[in-house]
C-alpha cells in the first residue's frame, strides 16, 4: 500500500471528524505487512503473508473523549464508523484530567526503516534454513522457531497541528533447539536493519546450549546469586517499564506507587524509554496523541525518575508528558539498559552458589503492587558452584519479588543484545543482570 | 450478521484463484469482529472504546507446504495477488519441508449456526453498559477502606465467520459475547490482597443475570476484607486440598487441556508456548487416579467458548480428554487427526480473520461427582480450602506447576476454620490427579482468555469444574 493511500484515508477521516466538530481529534492510520515462517522439527509448518490497514481515532468534544479503531477502510464505512463513534460521546462523562491535545510543531521520521526487509519475499525460506542448520551444526536434534519480518507505516494528524508520516522495518528469529529428551536451548536475532540481523548465530546459540545441557543434576530449594542472560533481563525489566506507566500506577498494576525520586534499585541501573532510538524495534517518531517520542530516563542510578505519561496523567500529576500516549494508558516504546561493566565469564566465576538461566516464560504476579511473582526458566538452566557450572538443572522456578530484586542487583554485563520475541513484548535492549540472594523453588513430583 | 454487508462471494473467488493457481486444497473465511468497550478506573469513567475488524484469511496446500494469508483490503485485484503469491510461497517452502502437511478426510458441510442470544446485545447502548458498570462499582465502594484502588470494564464483541474450502464446506457462525473484568486491590495497613476478576458468557444480555456478576463481585470484595482482616499466615507442610471450582478449572485447563493438544505432542509449538508431557503414544497411558474425569465441551450454552463448527468446518462435540485417570482423547485439527490416523473432533480455532486455526481449548473442566460441599470437607483432618488464585504458571511440557491461593481457609477436624495468606501448591501434573480422591456436585465455570500461537491468538474458553478433594499435598508460603 503506498504512503499516498495512508495520506488520503487519514485525510478522509480527518475531514468527516472535523465537520462534526469536536474540540479534539488525532487520527493515525497503519499499514502493516508482515512475513512470517515458522518451522519444527527442523521442517516448515507454514508461511504466513499478513496485510492489515488500521485506522485508529481519537475525538474529545466538551471533556469528553472516545477512542475507536477500526480496519474496514473504505470511504462509507470510515464515515459511519467516524459518526457512531462522536454519537457515544453523549454517553461518556467529563474527564478529570481532560486537557486538549498538545500542540506540536514538527515531528522528525524515524530512522529504522530498510527496503532489504521489506522486499524479503520468499528469501525468508532461506535464513529460516540456515538458521535450523546452524542449530544443527551444534549438535541439536530436532530445530523450532519462527522468523518474522515486519514493515509497518504510519500517518498521524491531529487538531493539535502533529501531521508527520513514519516507516519502520524489523526482523527477529526466535530457535529453540532440542537435544537427548530433556535439553533444549534457545538462541534470538533481532534487528531493524538486514545487515544487523544474524539468525544464524541465533540457530548456534540455540544449539549450543541444548547440547551444553545434556548432563544434569540434583539441586535443592533455596536462594541463590542468579545470572540472567539478556532474555531473561529483558523479561524482568519489562515488567519495571510497564509499571512505569502512570496508568498502572494508578489502576493498581504497578509496584511503583508513591516511589518517584526513591530509590528503587542498586546504583547499577540506569533505564530509559527510547522512542525513536536507531536500530529500535518498535519505535515511532510520534505518539498517540502527535507528542514527538523522546528519550525519557525512568531509572537512574537506581532511582526512580519519572512515571511514563500521555498529557492527561501528565496533569495529574503536575508535569508534562513524556511522549508515551495512549489515549488511554501511557506506555514504553524502546526499554534501554545502561551498560554495565562484567562479562559473563567474570559473572560465573564471582559466583559461589548460583544459577545461571537463559531463558524464561510464564510470569505471573500475586500481587502486582507489593510486586510478588513467579517465572519460570526454560532450555539450558546452569548450577553454579564455587565460580564454575557444575551442570544442568531442571525443573526450577524464581519465586520472589520484584522491588526486592531490584535492590539486590549485584552486576550488569557490559553486552547488550536487543531482545523481542513471544514473551517479551516491548523490545529492550539489554545486557545480562546479576542478582543477589534470589528464591528458587521446585515442584512436588 | 456483521458480515452481511460484504461480498459474500470473495470466499469462493479466492478459493478458486488458489485453484487455478495449482493449490491442492484452499480454504478461505471471512471474519468481522466488533468490540464495544466501557470501563471504570477508580470509578472514574475511561474512554468508551469501539474497535472494528473484518478481513479474508486464506490458507492453502501445494505438496504438503502451508501457507496462510490474510488481509482487509477486500479488492479483488488484491486478493487475486495476494492468493497468488501465497500459493507461490507453499511452493517455495518446499526445501525446507521434511513433514509434508495433510489433512484428514471429513464430512463435507453446509451449515449456519449461532449462540443463542435471548436480549440482543446490539439492541443494548453505552447508556446500559456504563449503568451496569457503575452498579458494579457501587458494590466495591462500600469496601472503599479496605480496597482504595479499582479497575473495572465490560466488553460486549459479535464474532460473525463465512468459511469455505475446496472441498465445498460452507459454514456460516455468528457468537455474540459479553464479558466483565476487573481489578480489585485491597490495601490497609500492611496488608494487602489483590484479585482479578473475569466472567463472560456467549449470548445477550441475559448473561448479567446469568453469570452472576453482582454476587461474584459482593463475595469477592468480602474475601479481601476477611484477607486483610482476619488472614493468617499458614505453616508449611502436608495438608489435605480442597479446592473451589475456580482453581479446579485452571488446573484442568493448565495441566490437562493445554498438553492434550495434540499440535503441541508433535511439536508444532515448540519454540512458543511448548510442547506436552505427552508422546504421540500415550492413549491408554494412566495419568491420575479413578476420579481424574476431564473433558472439553465447545457445545456448552452461553459459555464463553461456545461454537457448533471450527474454522475447518467440522463439527464440534465434547472430547473426554480424561476417563478414570486414563489419557482418552487428545484435541485434534484435520492435520493432527492425519498424523494420528483418526478424525478431527473439531478444535480449530482462530481468534481474527488475519489468524491462522489452531488447535485450542474452549470449555474445559473436570466432570461432576456425588459428594456435597460438606461431605467434602467433613473427612479433612487437617487441610486447607482454596476456593480462588491469583499467581499461577506452569513450565512449558505441562508438568511443573504452581497455584497460589487468594481466598483460603484452614480445615481442621472436619470444619473450615480462619481465613490463610496465599497458600502455595507447586506440584508436578501426575502427583496432582494421582492425589485426586472425590469430586463435588457443584458443577461451575469461570471465563478466560487463553493464549497460543505466533502471531498471539487470546482465545475466549472457560474452565471450570466441581469442588475437589486431594490428599497429601505438599503446600508452601512465601
Amino acid at each position: 500500500m503506498s504512503v499516498e493511500i495512508l495520506d488520503r484515508i487519514t485525510e478522509a477521516t480527518y475531514s468527516k471528524a472535523l465537520a462534526l466538530k469536536p474540540d479534539d481529534i488525532s487520527i493515525i492510520s497503519a499499514y502493516s505487512e508482515e512475513s512470517m515462517l515458522r518451522f519444527s522439527n527442523n521442517s516448515v509448518t507454514v508461511i504466513d503473508t499478513l496485510k492489515e490497514v488500521v485506522v485508529f481515532l481519537y475525538m474529545a468534544k466538551e471533556e469528553k473523549k472516545v477512542v475507536g479503531a477500526t480496519s474496514t477502510v473504505n470511504e462509507s464505512n470510515l464515515d459511519s464508523f467516524v459518526e457512531r463513534l462522536f454519537s457515544s460521546i453523549k454517553f461518556t462523562e467529563k474527564s478529570v484530567d481532560y486537557v486538549p491535545l498538545p500542540k506540536i510543531k514538527s515531528i522528525s521520521t524515524s530512522r529504522n526503516y530498510d527496503s532489504r526487509i521489506e522486499k524479503l519475499g520468499e528469501k525468508i525460506v532461506d535464513l529460516g534454513g540456515e538458521a535450523i542448520n546452524a542449530a544443527l551444526r551444534e549438535g541439536a536434534e530436532r530445530v523450532s522457531g519462527v522468523l518474522t519480518a515486519n514493515t509497518e507505516s504510519y500517518k498521524i494528524k491531529t487538531s493539535g497541528g502533529a501531521e508527520n508520516s513514519d516507516k519502520v522495518t524489523s526482523i527477529s528469529i526466535n530457535v529453540r533447539a532440542f537435544s537427548g529428551t530433556n535439553s533444549s536451548g534457545h538462541g534470538l536475532s533481532c534487528a531493524a536493519s538486514l545487515p544487523n540481523f544474524n539468525g544464524v548465530e541465533a540457530g548456534s546459540t540455540a544449539g549450543r546450549f541444548a547440547k551444553e545441557s545434556q548432563k544434569t543434576g540434583h539441586w535443592e530449594e533455596g536462594e541463590y546469586t542468579l545470572i540472567m542472560g539478556p532474555t531473561v533481563t529483558a523479561d524482568f525489566l519489562e515488567i519495571v517499564g510497564y509499571s512505569s506507566s502512570a496508568f498502572r500506577v494508578d489502576a493498581g498494576t504497578s509496584f511503583l506507587k508513591d516511589s518517584l525520586g526513591k530509590k528503587i534499585a542498586t546504583e547499577d541501573l540506569t533505564l530509559e524509554d527510547y522512542g525513536a532510538i536507531e536500530g529500535g524495534l518498535a519505535g515511532r517518531s510520534f505518539d498517540d496523541e502527535g507528542v514527538p517520542t523522546q528519550r525519557t530516563g525512568i531509572i537512574d542510578k537506581g532511582t526512580l525518575q519519572t512515571y511514563l505519561h500521555n498529557s492527561s496523567t501528565a496533569k495529574k500529576y503536575g508535569t508534562k508528558t513524556t511522549g508515551n500516549a495512549g489515549i488511554i494508558a501511557p506506555h514504553p516504546w524502546n526499554l534501554v539498559v545502561k551498560s554495565g561493566k562484567s562479562d559473563l565469564d567474570e559473572m560465573i566465576r564471582e559466583t559461589k552458589k548460583g544459577v545461571y538461566v537463559t531463558n524464561n516464560w510464564y510470569t505471573r504476579y500475586q500481587n502486582y503492587v507489593a510486586g510478588e511473582y513467579s517465572t519460570l526458566p526454560r532450555d539450558a538452566t546452569f548450577l553454579i558452584e564455587n565460580g564454575s557450572i557444575k551442570y544442568a538443572i531442571n525443573g526450577i522456578r524464581i519465586s520472589d519479588n520484584v522491588p526486592r530484586q531490584l535492590l539486590n542487583i549485584k552486576g550488569i554485563g557490559k553486552e547488550r543484545k536487543w531482545i523481542e520475541w513471544w514473551e517479551v513484548e516491548t523490545p529492550i535492549l539489554t545486557p545480562a543482570l546479576v542478582i543477589d540472594n534470589v528464591a528458587i523453588t521446585k515442584a512436588q513430583l | 450478521m456483521k458480515t452481511q454487508n460484504i461480498d459474500s462471494e470473495l470466499p469462493s473467488y479466492a478459493i478458486g484463484v488458489a485453484e487455478k493457481a495449482g493449490a491442492e486444497y484452499a480454504e478461505a473465511r471471512i471474519q468481522s469482529d466488533e468490540h464495544i468497550v466501557c470501563m471504570l478506573k477508580n470509578g472514574q469513567q475511561q474512554p468508551i472504546a469501539i474497535g472494528e475488524s473484518l478481513g479474508l484469511g486464506i490458507r492453502v496446500i501445494l505438496n504438503g507446504g502451508l501457507a496462510f494469508s490474510a488481509t482487509n483490503i477486500l479488492d479483488r485485484i488484491q486478493i487475486r495477488e495476494l492468493v497468488e503469491n501465497t500459493v507461490k510461497k507453499a511452493k517455495a517452502t518446499s526445501e525446507l519441508l521434511k513433514n509434508k502437511i495433510k489433512f484428514s478426510r471429513e464430512k463435507k458441510v453446509k451449515k449456519k449456526w449461532q449462540a443463542e442470544e435471548k436480549e440482543k446485545l446490539e439492541d443494548r447502548n453505552f447508556e446500559d453498559m456504563i449503568k451496569t458498570l457503575k452498579d458494579l462499582d457501587g458494590i466495591i465502594i462500600e469496601r472503599k477502606e479496605y480496597i482504595p484502588m479499582r479497575f473495572i470494564e465490560m466488553e460486549i464483541s459479535f464474532d460473525s465467520k463465512i468459511f469455505e474450502n475446496s472441498q465445498g464446506a460452507h459454514v456460516e457462525g455468528y457468537v455474540p459475547r459479553l464479558y466483565v473484568s476487573g481489578f480489585l486491590t485491597g490495601m490497609k495497613g500492611d496488608k494487602m490482597a489483590q484479585k482479578s476478576i473475569e466472567y463472560g458468557g456467549s449470548g445477550g444480555w441475559e448473561l448479567l443475570e446469568k453469570l452472576k456478576i453482582r454476587n461474584g463481585l459482593e463475595h469477592q470484595t468480602k474475601v479481601i476484607k476477611d484477607i486483610i482482616d482476619e488472614g493468617r499466615k499458614m505453616v508449611p507442610g502436608s495438608y489435605d486440598i480442597i479446592t473451589g471450582s475456580e482453581v479446579t478449572g485452571i488446573m484442568a485447563h493448565e495441566s490437562i487441556g493445554h498438553p492434550f493438544e495434540a499440535d503441541r505432542i508433535l511439536g508444532r509449538e515448540a519454540a512458543q508456548a511448548g510442547e506436552s508431557y505427552l508422546q504421540p503414544s500415550d492413549v491408554g497411558r494412566k495419568i491420575g487416579s479413578e476420579q481424574a474425569n476431564i473433558s472439553d465441551d465447545p457445545s456448552i450454552p452461553n459459555s464463553y467458548g461456545f461454537y457448533l463448527y471450527d474454522d475447518e468446518g467440522i463439527a464440534s462435540r465434547k472430547r473426554k480428554l480424561v476417563v478414570n485417570g486414563v489419557v482418552n482423547e487428545l484435541l485434534h485439527n484435520r492435520t493432527t487427526a492425519r498424523t494420528f490416523k483418526t478424525k478431527s473432533n473439531g478444535a480449530a480455532r482462530s481468534v481474527g480473520f488475519d489468524r491462522e486455526p489452531i488447535i485450542r481449548m474452549a470449555n474445559t473442566f473436570v466432570e461432576a461427582g456425588d459428594y456435597t460441599f460438606d461431605e467434602l470437607i467433613k473427612e479433612v483432618k487437617h487441610g486447607i480450602f482454596i476456593n480462588s488464585f491469583m499467581e499461577w504458571n506452569i513450565d512449558d511440557i505441562r508438568q511443573n506447576q504452581r497455584y497460589v491461593g487468594h481466598e483460603a481457609y484452614a480445615i481442621e477436624k472436619g470444619e473450615i476454620v480462619n481465613p490463610l495468606v496465599n497458600p502455595i501448591i507447586e506440584v508436578a501434573t501426575e502427583r496432582l490427579w494421582s492425589s485426586l480422591d472425590a469430586r463435588g456436585n457443584n458443577l461451575d465455570f469461570w471465563a478466560a482468555t487463553c493464549g497460543k500461537g505466533d502471531p498471539s491468538q487470546g482465545a475466549p474458553v472457560w474452565a471450570g469444574g466441581p469442588s475437589l478433594r486431594f490428599r497429601n499435598m505438599m503446600v508452601k508460603t512465601r
